[in-house]
């Protein structure tokens, strides 16, 4: 009877078409669309070099000093040498930031102010102070040139070392995609509901119809929600497939816990419909709206919507995040990714069972009796 | 006894919807269940089946108490719901198979009992279509073989035809009797009376929760005074004078609406006769004659004093 009944729900699951848009092509949708939109959110972040001109003339020929000092700053800017007339050209098509004119004062000619204008400017300041500097050590003591002056003035030392703390680099995107995967997880509540609402009298004919064949109730319905589990599982295996092989997004490299995280956050979202299902003694439509607005939630809570969220709720309110299913399961996903050790994660998939634990007690007491007070 | 009820009392809060309900079904009958909506009907055969709970009473199924895990009683029964209780998902093949599956390990044997139903109900060729392309009167039928696939011993067919064509639902009525004819022991329940008139072996009327009266279509019909219903187109009624009718034996009312005499006699013999030789002797024309017997709705308006239709 096992068997008999999970092979039909299988059918029945996979040939519910709107059942399996929701749990299955829409994610995959909402995941090409977070792609598209957050493309060159990374590479925003980048630093782009500077565009300066800088002005050919008699006074910047007389000092090699300066030219060697730009030229040397490769990592800031691309520097181009042109006429005055060009330079101007160049700063009007919006081509430089700005452009230097090697005079007696050593001016900066821009036609905005910003960040790259901030920057030619800071380089400047630190070019006359360095110079200014040298002078007067020279014109107090000549033989400080012997003594190596004009290295250490000006040589650059970083006196800090940025050590990651985390195995992988951060990447504020990736946390979008967990959140996406927490949904689906969640999304798995649809195939609970059904499941319940296929095996209750008082919720369905066909429901009624089961409870009168000569068959245990528990058997059908564990191999119902084993079906559901499956076909939840099939889905989050083909979204990180496609996550992971279509729109390259990275995981890390641990993958039976990946896969371990599924299980939970699957069953979790399973048992989790099967208990909206269970207790809510309405319509299908309500039970299935109910479901949807509590993921939406716990998916915006988990930082589904806007990144900040998970971290005001883990700061301002820790207690939601661990009550928050969604959350669990992306922060499985994030201590995967980030963390060196498993602590966090083995306490989110702990919770997560927990969870599992608590729904399919409830959904149990209530589905549990054969007879029924009303139908 | 096929099944035996005693004394079944079942509260909706402060509604009754079975009061002291008591029923006997004997093996290879026919039993109509027989009552307007909101009798009772429903509510006592899932008390019976027995998917709700009740708050007094005995339910006994081939001598044995009725429960939820009473696995072998349940083998031998088949349920036909008011509701088409079938997977949207599957096709008509498959939903046989899965309900039949429920009750029959066996593949094989299922495969033959499969085929059996869709022949019985004569979906053959349509075991490949889903529910949703099925017109109403299909739908219905395969209802019924999902019902019955698993060959019961006692089928309980809960208002079948419920929004069903004239044509379909002759069908049904032709494939229960055979079914009856096949050796299951039938309970029907209705609240068109034509049907249960035509098929029933025994009707156990019902309201507000128990059964009124019970017995063969002829014994019920004999319970009432009631007997002939009368009908006479009068072409020149002027001279008509009621109360000479209304005193002629047996005669129980008599109206008249335009041309219309409508006569409710109680039983007796030469009934039509005797208001016919009164409308010779005061020369009055007749058109239309034409005399009905007495109906299981009068059965019900004699008893309760409402119609059946109400």
């Amino acid at each position: 009877m096992f068997l008999f009944n999970y092979r039909y729900r299988l059918k029945c699951i996979f040939k519910d078409r709107q059942l399996m848009f929701w749990t299955f092509l829409f994610p995959i949708l909402l995941a090409t669309l977070f792609n598209l939109a957050f493309a060159n959110l990374s590479s925003a972040d980048s630093f782009l070099k500077v565009n300066v001109a800088v002005v050919q003339n008699q006074e910047l020929d007389q000092n090699p000093a300066f030219t060697q000092a730009i030229d040397g700053a490769d990592d800031l800017f691309i520097v181009q040498y042109t006429t005055r007339a060009a330079a101007d050209a160049l700063l009007k098509d919006n081509q430089i930031d700005g452009y230097i004119v090697f005079d007696s004062d050593l001016n900066l000619v821009v036609n905005q102010s910003g960040l790259n204008q901030t920057i030619i400017r800071e380089f400047l300041d630190d070019f006359v102070q360095s110079s200014a500097t040298l002078v007067t050590i020279i014109t107090a003591n000549p033989t400080a040139l012997d003594n190596g002056i004009l290295a250490g003035v000006s040589s650059r030392s970083e006196y800090l070392t940025a050590v990651s703390a985390s195995q992988s680099n951060p990447d504020p995107v990736v946390n979008y995609f967990y959140a996406l995967i927490a949904m689906t997880c969640l999304y798995g509540g649809f195939l609970g509901v059904k499941e319940v609402v296929a095996i209750q009298a008082d919720l369905s004919a066909v429901g009624a119809r089961i409870n009168l064949a000569p068959t245990n109730k528990l058997t059908v319905f564990l191999s119902s929600m084993l079906a559901a589990t499956t076909i939840q599982l099939l889905e989050l295996l083909i979204l990180l497939a496609f996550l992971i092989g279509v729109l390259g997004i990275s995981f890390g490299d641990q993958l039976g816990y990946i896969a371990l995280t599924c299980v939970a956050g699957s069953l979790t979202g399973v048992t989790f419909g099967a208990c909206i299902g269970s207790i809510i003694k309405k319509s299908e439509g309500l039970k299935i709206g109910i479901l949807i607005g509590s993921t939406m939630i716990m998916s915006f809570l988990a930082g589904m919507m806007s990144a900040d969220m998970k971290y005001l709720v883990m700061t301002r309110a820790p207690i939601l995040g661990y009550l928050n299913p969604a959350n669990l399961i992306t922060d499985s996903f994030y201590a995967l990714y980030y963390y060196n050790t498993h602590t966090q994660f083995f306490t989110d998939i702990l919770l997560l069972c927990g969870f599992t634990l608590l729904f399919s007690t409830v959904t149990y007491l209530v589905i549990r009796r054969q007879k029924y007070a009303s139908l | 006894m096929v099944i035996n009820v005693k004394n079944l009392v079942k509260r909706y809060g402060d509604l009754i919807a079975l009061d002291h309900f008591n029923l006997e079904v004997q093996e290879g009958e026919i039993l109509g269940l027989l009552g307007p909506n909101g009798s009772g009907k429903t509510t006592a055969i899932n008390c019976i089946l027995p998917l709700l709970k009740y708050d007094k009473g005995t339910i006994e199924i081939y001598d044995q108490p009725m429960s939820p895990e009473a696995y072998d009683i349940k083998r031998n029964i088949g349920i036909v719901m008011q509701n088409v209780a079938v997977f949207n998902e599957l096709t008509v093949y498959e939903n046989i198979d899965y309900f039949c599956g429920l009750y029959v390990s066996d593949k094989q044997t299922r495969k033959k009992m499969v085929a059996e139903a869709i022949d019985f109900v004569g979906l053959n060729d349509f075991t490949k279509f889903h529910p949703k392309k099925l017109s109403g009167g299909l739908l219905r039928r395969l209802n019924i073989a999902c019902g019955i696939a698993h060959k019961p011993k006692l089928i309980i067919l809960d208002e079948p035809t419920v929004a069903v064509d004239p044509q379909s639902r002759n069908n049904i009525l032709e494939g229960i009797l055979e079914l009856n004819r096949q050796g299951a022991t039938i309970i029907y329940t209705s609240h068109y009376m034509e049907e249960v008139e035509q098929i029933a072996s025994r009707i156990a009327i019902m309201d507000k929760g128990k059964i009124i009266a019970m017995g063969t279509n002829e014994e019920l019909k004999q319970m009432i005074k009631s007997g002939e219903h009368i009908n006479l187109e009068l072409l020149n009624p002027e001279h008509l004078k009621l109360s000479e009718i209304q005193a002629l034996p047996h005669i129980i009312s008599v109206e008249l609406t335009d041309h219309q005499l409508v006569v409710k006699s109680s039983r007796g013999k030469n009934n039509l006769i005797a208001i016919l030789d009164h409308l010779k002797d005061q020369n009055i024309t007749i058109g239309k004659i034409y005399s009905e017997p007495p109906t299981l709705n009068d059965v019900f308006l004699e008893i309760t004093g409402k119609e059946l239709r109400d």
